[in-house]
């Protein structure tokens, strides 16, 4: 068969797995880049049944669907709202396939959205152990940073106490009057940087990174430089001549003879920091919404794009329609068929090159620009339609008495 | 359905969730330990020789111990990469031990290779090197020679921007399609061919010389190994030819001495025997220089229209809301 169902990355896990039930490090397999801790999950692929793992991945796809309608009933959305966004993880191909095919993105998404239930929760201990965990088992999360210690506004989230939830209120309908992110006018320079530093955010910096040192640490001790390399490093400085979605894939191939100076490295970060910084400081209180977006466009000016990091906004995705204003017709229709179309335009032009030995890396890199111009139309119309709701509600102080109560709805 | 009994049943439904949450990290942290603990072996597999299974291959067909060394391993002990006249000088001074000698001449009686078919199997990046060798063996010789086992060895010397997966090699090898199969030299299978060096692929295959000896048609080798294609370098034509040279073969008999078996080999010449259908060629798709500049330009500014896009549309809608939000309120 020219294009096997089981991943490639599936066979790589795999055989990591079996060195590490020999006593052996998983990176003496090629292109192993992951944590230990996922050789250490398929370990049972070399002892029960290889496919161990690909039942893991699926019944964490199915945790990401429970974790889904857990959040969405906490902020009280109707039943059959919630369904029908849970249906959207549920029956999408792309999700169900990607965890069948074998690869390990479902766990990440799992525990990304469990890193939400936390909060929500009030649970910030946990949160943080789940934040530095995921982060070191997949370096990307660590664009939800800023977001998350945004998100614990000392107006909004005291430490110890659960927070009050913002509710679906139907959609055109903010519930919160006032971003939490304005300085009262009172206060002064140094009060306003003082009072950023809560005990809720300091807890969650800490731990947070403390576990994730504590895990990077312990297998470094394991593995050493090979294991920092592979599972870290490689990632910061990932450049991948070899064709896929990104648009500087051509790029990338037709300069690698030559060293990129750090300028050109520099100028080809930019799109995505700005980004990243713009959406922060936009969206960072609809802690959901901020993630999906981060996550969107995140995968769209990186420097690598595979089929399997679509996962990582589409378990997100499921938290934001509800508060969505677009219609299926004609707008989402038309975004899910551009999305689509150019995406299965640029598989046309790669499967030519691939199995078939065309040269069409011409056709491939515009196929690749085309999707980029989707992505960033899908985005700007989400924005677009999107009822902007802050994930916890205004607390306020009592003058009489210092009693906390919940902030009004803005209705 | 009572507020209170909703509540009730919300902070049930909270509780086994948390319940299964924590069954979910218990199982981790067991899994994790579980794997530390590990020793036991299943799979040896080093990168750039997979010898994964030789050991069950060699209780079932009773290979001596000493058949497991790869000959040309020490190839890459002795040398940084891989370039002919080195591996031309490898075979002609450190593989052939000098007590075989009267055996190795009564081999080269008894065998003759007579036909060589080579060819690429597929399109694209990912084919198969299709090798088919023939020889004709005289039966009323083999039968007295002290010959215990005997196995093939192929050794192809793959060009740069060739690679053989070696993992690839010894699922083929669990399978049982090969008896031994090694890859010696670069073996990372991401690199464009300006960054990467030459490798090897050794191959053993079993041959019973005894039984090849009653067919009337001979000996007949025949091994389908699978190759990959790395990124060529740029070509002003758009293409790359690649061309796999000739591999070479050997013979590995064990012989019933004395004191001890020892292992003796036969390097089989082709004895001016041209190849069946020409020189294998492998045409691959590369980068155009000429696309360098535009391609450099126009990646740039798609990513910075895009950016603007979204940042605008950002900036726009958030205070956008945030002024609706203000006159609600």
């Amino acid at each position: 068969m020219e294009v096997r169902y089981t991943d490639v990355d599936y066979l790589v896990f795999s055989d990591a797995a079996s060195l590490v039930a020999s006593g052996k490090s998983p990176y003496q397999r090629s292109t192993y880049r992951y944590s230990p801790l996922l050789a250490f999950l398929l370990v049972p692929n070399s002892i029960i049944h290889p496919s161990w793992g690909k039942f893991l991945f699926s019944a964490s796809d199915l945790l990401v669907g429970l974790f889904i309608h857990t959040i969405l009933e906490l902020r009280k959305v109707p039943e059959n709202l919630c369904t029908c966004a849970l249906m959207v993880w549920l029956f999408n191909p792309f999700t169900f396939s990607i965890g069948t095919r074998g690869n390990c993105e479902p766990i990440v998404c799992a525990m990304i959205l469990w890193i939400i239930i936390c909060l929500m929760n009030g649970k910030v201990l946990q949160a943080a152990f789940w934040y530095g965990l995921v982060v070191h088992f997949r370096i990307y999360p660590i664009i939800y940073s800023i977001p998350i210690i945004l998100v614990l506004d000392p107006h909004c989230f005291l430490y110890g106490l659960k927070p009050a939830l913002s509710s679906w209120v139907g959609q055109g309908n903010s519930t919160q009057s006032i971003p939490s992110t304005a300085v009262p006018e009172s206060c002064g320079i140094w009060i306003a940087l003082t009072s950023m530093f809560t005990r809720a955010r300091i807890m969650f910096g800490l731990i947070s990174g403390a576990v994730f040192f504590a895990f990077t640490g312990l297998f470094f001790y394991l593995y050493r430089w090979e294991f920092l390399h592979e599972a870290l490093l490689y990632h910061l400085t990932r450049t991948d001549p070899r064709h896929n979605f990104s648009i500087y894939f051509y790029h990338i191939y037709l300069h690698y003879e030559h060293e990129f100076s750090v300028v050109e490295r520099l100028i080809s970060f930019l799109p995505q920091f700005l980004v990243q910084l713009v959406l922060i400081v936009c969206f960072a209180q609809d802690l959901p919404f901020c993630f999906f977006a981060q996550t969107v466009a995140f995968v769209a000016f990186n420097k690598v794009i595979t089929a399997q990091y679509f996962v990582w906004f589409f378990c997100l995705l499921p938290l934001i329609l509800p508060w969505s204003n677009m219609k299926l017709k004609w707008t989402g229709l038309s975004c899910i068929l551009l999305w689509m179309g150019t995406q299965t335009h640029w598989l046309m032009w790669g499967y030519l090159l691939e199995f078939k030995g065309k040269n069409v890396f011409l056709e491939l890199w515009i196929a690749s620009i085309l999707f980029l111009a989707a992505n960033t139309f899908v985005l700007i119309k989400i924005i677009r339609y999107h009822t902007y709701s802050s994930l916890f509600q205004r607390l306020e102080f009592s003058s009489s008495d210092n009693d906390l109560k919940e902030g009004k709805k803005s209705n | 359905m009572p507020p209170s009994t909703v509540s009730y049943h919300m902070e049930s439904w909270q509780h086994v969730q948390v319940h299964i949450c924590r069954i979910l990290g218990i199982q981790l942290i067991f899994l994790v330990g579980f794997g530390f603990c590990m020793s036991s072996s299943f799979v040896s597999c080093e990168v750039g020789g997979c010898t994964s299974n030789v050991g069950s291959t060699n209780q079932s067909l009773n290979i001596p111990p000493y058949f497991e060394k790869h000959i040309t391993k020490s190839y890459f002990d002795k040398y940084d990469s891989l370039l002919d006249s080195d591996f031309l000088d490898f075979i002609s001074h450190e593989l052939f031990p000098g007590s075989c000698e009267l055996l190795l001449d009564n081999l080269n009686l008894v065998l003759r290779l007579s036909v060589q078919q080579r060819s690429l199997i597929g399109d694209g990046s990912h084919r198969h090197l299709s090798s088919s060798f023939r020889f004709n063996i005289q039966s009323e010789l083999i039968a007295e020679l002290p010959i215990h086992f005997c196995e093939a060895i192929i050794i192809e010397k793959l060009p740069y921007g060739i690679f053989a997966d070696p993992f690839e090699l010894q699922h083929l090898l669990q399978r049982g399609v090969f008896m031994g199969a090694a890859v010696f030299g670069d073996t990372n299978l991401e690199l464009p061919s300006v960054h990467s060096n030459r490798s090897l692929v050794e191959v053993h295959m079993d041959v019973d010389l005894n039984t090849f000896s009653r067919h009337k048609d001979g000996l007949e080798i025949n091994i389908d190994l699978p190759l990959h294609i790395r990124y060529p370098p740029l070509e002003e034509s758009g293409y790359s030819n690649i061309e796999l040279g000739a591999p070479d073969l050997f013979m590995r008999c064990s012989i019933e001495a004395k004191s001890h078996n020892q292992s003796c080999l036969l390097m089989l010449k082709d004895n001016g025997v041209a190849l069946g259908n020409g020189p294998v060629v492998w045409r691959v798709p590369s980068g155009i220089k000429a696309h360098a500049r535009a391609v450099s330009i126009v990646t740039f500014i798609s990513a910075i229209l895009s950016t603007l896009s979204i940042v605008l549309t950002s900036v726009y809608y958030s205070s956008t809301k945030l002024c609706k939000n203000l006159k609600q309120s």
